[in-house]
C-alpha cells in the first residue's frame, strides 16, 4: 500500500523536476601526488590548450612535515618550504585511492574551500551549492571507497552538482584527433563529444593502467593495472644509490628531483649498459660513458643552493685533494655529488621489464595487449592506433620512443601502432573533464544534483555512476 | 627452455583419484614454509631451474612492499589544529551527518578496505545459493587474469559477426543502413587498414592477397554489452604474467652490470671478481 503511493509521486517529481545543474563547474582530478584542480571555463572553450589550462593548477596532494618539525599542508608545499632534507609526507590517497578523507578534508579546506587559505580566486570555492563538482578517481575503484567519497562530497560540501568518474576515460573528451594527425571531425560550432577509441596508459604516481576507452567511457573488462609507478621509481632510484652511494633512505624528495632531471628510458638497454661498466673503462682513451654517467650535486639547505645536474668529471676526487693540500677555498669540498651511471637507465626500465626487480608481472607494452586480448579483435587496430600516453612518467625522456618500439614488436605486423602523449600529461585528464562540462546536456544525463542525492541515497548515486552512463 | 603450465581446471570434480593437477598460482607465502626448500649444491649443479626459492621469493615480497612505502620510517603525520578557522569556514553549512564523521574518523588503510572486500567476496561465492550469488561468481571466473597465459581471444569475448559473412562485402563500404547510430561507420574511420570512403575499383578487389582480414567491427549491440559490464575487482585487473618470454635479467647488486656470477653462499650475483669481493666482505648472506 504504501509503496503504491510513493511510487507515482516519485515518478511525478522525476518527471517534473529534472532539476539543472549549477553553472560553475570544479573539478578536481585527485590524484596520489598532485591534485588538479580550478573551474572549467564556459563553452566554447578556448581553442588554445595553453589557454584552456589556464585554470588548472596542480597542487601537492600531502600533508608534509619538515624536519624542524613544521606542518605544511597542500599548496604551502610547494611555496613556503625551503628545507627539503628529511621531508616526510602524508598522503590521503593511498595506491590511486582516496582512501583517507580526514587528511584530504583537511587539504581540500585549505586550498579550495576556506577563503583565508586559498591561493587565488581561481581556486576559491564559496559556496559549494553553486558549483558542480566533477571528481575523478582511480579505475578498479572498492565499492567502499566510493560510497565513502560520494557521501563525504554531498553530506559536508554539499555540492550542487556532482559527477564522479574514472580519471583515464576524460581523455576522450580532448582533441586527440589532432594529437594523431587526423583530420578533425567536429564542426566548430557542434557540442564537445568524446573520441570513438582511445587506449589511456595512465602512468602515474602509484600505478600505471591501462584503460580502453569507448565513446568516452571506459571498457571495464579491458582494464589493467601494473602496481608500479613514480613513487616505486624514486624509492628503488634511492635504494641503488644508498647501497652504491650515500644514505639516502630518507630523502625522498630530494630522490625524487634527482629522479625527474636525470632518469631516461633507454632504447638500447644492454649497449647503454655496457658503456657505463667500469670494466669498459680504460686509461688514456675517451671515457665510453662520455654523455651517460652524470654528476647530480645535492642541494645545499644552509647555502640555499638548489641541486641541478652537471657532466661527470672523473677527475673531481683528485681535483677536491689538490685544492685541499694547496689550501685553496673550501668552495668545491662542500658540495655534495651523486654519480649516476645505469641507474639513470636501470630505474626507469622496471616499468618496462618489472621482472628485474623479481616481479611477475607484464611491462607496460605488454600490459596494453593483455587489455587488447579480451576486446573484440575488430577493436584491436582502431586502439592501437590510438594509444594516448598520460600520467608523470611519460615525461621521462625516452618513454614514448621506447613504448613505440616495443608495442610496434610485439603487436600485430598488419596494425599501424601510434603512440602519443599529449602537450601537458599530467593535466589531461583535467582538460578533458573541462570540455566534458562546456557540453552541458551530457553533463546532465551522467550528473547528479544536490536533490536528488537527497532523494534518493549515496546508495542510488552508486549505481548510477557504474552503471547507468 | 621448457616450460609446463597447467591451465585451470573449470571442472569441479576430479575422475581421477588420488591425485589432480593443480594451476601453480606463483608465489604463496602460506605453502611456502612447507615445502622443503632444496639445498644449495642443488641449486648449484641445475642452474636452468627458473623457479625461485621460498627465501628469495619472500625477499622479494619484501623488496616490493619497501619500494612502495611513502616514508622510510613509519610516522604519524597529524592535522595542524585550525584556530577558529573551522567555524568561520563553515558558515552556512549544516552540522555534520553520521556518516562523514564516521568517514573522518576512519583510521582505515587501503589494506584494511582490500581485506572487507575480499571477505565479501569470498562470503558471497560461498553462500552462492541464489541465482545472484551464481551470477556473480560466473562473473569472477570470466573477469578473472588467471595465472595463465591466455589466448588472444577467449571463449567468453563476443565475438563479431564471423569474417566469412562480411567477406561478399569486402572492401566494406563506408556506412551500413541497418546501424541507426553509425557506431562500426566511426570505428572503421579509425581504423587506418580500411579504405576511405571514395574508394577506386579495380580489378585486383577480390585478389584473395590483397584482401583485407582485419574482422569486422563489433555491432551496437555488442558495443552495448561491453559497455555496461561493471568494473572488474581491484585484484582481477592487475596485470598478468609478461606475454613474451623473456628470460629474467640478473643484474650485479653491487654495480647494477649484467650479473654473471652467482655467489656460493646466496642468491645474488655480481658481475665480476672485484664486485663479488666487496660482496663477500659486506653485503653476503644478508637478506633484506
Amino acid at each position: 500500500m504504501g509503496s503504491a503511493k510513493a511510487r507515482p509521486s516519485g515518478r511525478y517529481s522525476v518527471a517534473q523536476a529534472q532539476p539543472l545543474l549549477p553553472d560553475k563547474t570544479f573539478i578536481i582530478d585527485n590524484g596520489a601526488y598532485t591534485m588538479k584542480a580550478g573551474y572549467a571555463p564556459g563553452f566554447p572553450p578556448p581553442e588554445d590548450e595553453e589557454n584552456a589550462l589556464s585554470g588548472c593548477t596542480a597542487i601537492p596532494n600531502a600533508i608534509a612535515k619538515t624536519r624542524g618539525n613544521r606542518i605544511y599542508v597542500g599548496a604551502q608545499i610547494g611555496t613556503n618550504v625551503t628545507d627539503w632534507n628529511e621531508m616526510l609526507f602524508r598522503r590521503p590517497v593511498e595506491k590511486g585511492y582516496t582512501v583517507n578523507w580526514e587528511a584530504q578534508k583537511e587539504i581540500w579546506e585549505t586550498s579550495f574551500f576556506d577563503g583565508k587559505t586559498v591561493r587565488s580566486k581561481d581556486m576559491h570555492v564559496a559556496d559549494p551549492e553553486d558549483v558542480t563538482l566533477i571528481f575523478t578517481e582511480a579505475p578498479n575503484a572498492l565499492p567502499a571507497l566510493q560510497k565513502n567519497a560520494d557521501e563525504i562530497i554531498m553530506e559536508e560540501w554539499g555540492f550542487g552538482g556532482y559527477f564522479r568518474c574514472v580519471g583515464p576515460s576524460l581523455n576522450a573528451w580532448n582533441e586527440v584527433q589532432l594529437l594523431f594527425g587526423d583530420s578533425a571531425l567536429r564542426q566548430p560550432e557542434s557540442a564537445i563529444s568524446p573520441t570513438e577509441c582511445l587506449l589511456v596508459v595512465d602512468s602515474g604516481y602509484s600505478h600505471t593502467i591501462v584503460t580502453p576507452v569507448y565513446k568516452g567511457q571506459p571498457l571495464q573488462r579491458g582494464i589493467r593495472r601494473l602496481d608500479l609507478g613514480g613513487k616505486h621509481l624514486t624509492n628503488y632510484l634511492k635504494e641503488l644509490v644508498s647501497i652504491r652511494q650515500y644514505n639516502m633512505v630518507d630523502e625522498t624528495y630530494i630522490m625524487n628531483e634527482v629522479k625527474e632531471s636525470v632518469c631516461f628510458v633507454s632504447n638500447d638497454f644492454a649497449n647503454d649498459l655496457e658503456r657505463t661498466w667500469k670494466g669498459n673503462r680504460r686509461r688514456g682513451q675517451p671515457d665510453p660513458g662520455e654523455g651517460v654517467v652524470v654528476d647530480y650535486v645535492l642541494p645545499d639547505p644552509n647555502g640555499g643552493k638548489k641541486g641541478f645536474v652537471r657532466p661527470h668529471d672523473p677527475l673531481l676526487g683528485f681535483k677536491k685533494r689538490k685544492a685541499v693540500l694547496s689550501g685553496a677555498g673550501a668552495e668545491p669540498l662542500s658540495e655534495d655529488v651523486l654519480v649516476l651511471g645505469n641507474e639513470r637507465f636501470a630505474v626507469p626500465e622496471i616499468l618496462f621489464t618489472p621482472s628485474d626487480i623479481g616481479m611477475k608481472s607484464a611491462g607496460i607494452p605488454d600490459l596494453i595487449l593483455e587489455s587488447l586480448s579480451v576486446l573484440p579483435p575488430a577493436l584491436h587496430p582502431a586502439f592501437l592506433a590510438n594509444v594516448l600516453v598520460v600520467g608523470g612518467n611519460s615525461l621521462l625522456p625516452g618513454f614514448m620512443e621506447r613504448l613505440d618500439t616495443d608495442l610496434h614488436q610485439i603487436a600485430s605486423a598488419e596494425y599501424v601502432v601510434r603512440v602519443r602523449r599529449p602537450k601537458d600529461p599530467i593535466r589531461s585528464a583535467w582538460l578533458g573533464a573541462s570540455r566534458l562540462a562546456t557540453n552541458k546536456e551530457e553533463l546532465r544525463k551522467i550528473a547528479v544534483t544536490r536533490q536528488e542525492y537527497q532523494e534518493h541515497g549515496s546508495a542510488w548515486v552508486g549505481r548510477k555512476f557504474t552503471a547507468a552512463l | 627452455m621448457y616450460h609446463v603450465e597447467v591451465l585451470p581446471n573449470t571442472s569441479t570434480s576430479h575422475a581421477t583419484p588420488g591425485w589432480t593437477y593443480v594451476p601453480d598460482k606463483g608465489f604463496d607465502p602460506a605453502k611456502a614454509a612447507i615445502t622443503p626448500s632444496l639445498g644449495r649444491k642443488r641449486g648449484i649443479r641445475d642452474p636452468a631451474r627458473t623457479d625461485v626459492s621460498s627465501r628469495q621469493a619472500n625477499a622479494i615480497v619484501r623488496h616490493l612492499a619497501e619500494l612502495d612505502r611513502e616514508n622510510h620510517r613509519d610516522v604519524a603525520i597529524s592535522i595542524p589544529p585550525r584556530q577558529l578557522k573551522d567555524a568561520a569556514g563553515r558558515g552556512t553549512r549544516t552540522k555534520t551527518t553520521s556518516n562523514v564523521r564516521r568517514i573522518l574518523q576512519s583510521q582505515k588503510t587501503f589494506r584494511n578496505y582490500l581485506d572487507d572486500e575480499e571477505a565479501a567476496l569470498a562470503q558471497a561465492a560461498s553462500s552462492a545459493t541464489g541465482a545472484t550469488a551464481a551470477q556473480r561468481l560466473s562473473l569472477n571466473k570470466i573477469t578473472k587474469p588467471s595465472s595463465s597465459r591466455r589466448s588472444s581471444t577467449p571463449a567468453t569475448t563476443p565475438r563479431p559477426d564471423p569474417p566469412t559473412s562480411r567477406a561478399k562485402k569486402d572492401p566494406p563500404q563506408p556506412q551500413k543502413p541497418s546501424s541507426a547510430d553509425n557506431i562500426p561507420a566511426t570505428v572503421q574511420q579509425d581504423t587506418p587498414q580500411q579504405p576511405e570512403s571514395g574508394l577506386i575499383k579495380s580489378q585486383y578487389d577480390n585478389d584473395p592477397l590483397l584482401k583485407s582480414y582485419t574482422p569486422s567491427a563489433p555491432s551496437a549491440r555488442i558495443m552495448r554489452a561491453l559497455l555496461s559490464e561493471p568494473p572488474l575487482t581491484y585484484n582481477a585487473s592487475r596485470a598478468g604474467p609478461p606475454i613474451t618470454g623473456k628470460s629474467t635479467r640478473r643484474f650485479c647488486c653491487i654495480c647494477g652490470y649484467w650479473g654473471k656470477i652467482r655467489c656460493r653462499n646466496c642468491p645474488q650475483r655480481t658481475c665480476g671478481i672485484e664486485c663479488y669481493k666487496v660482496h663477500e666482505d659486506s653485503r653476503c648472506g644478508a637478506f633484506f
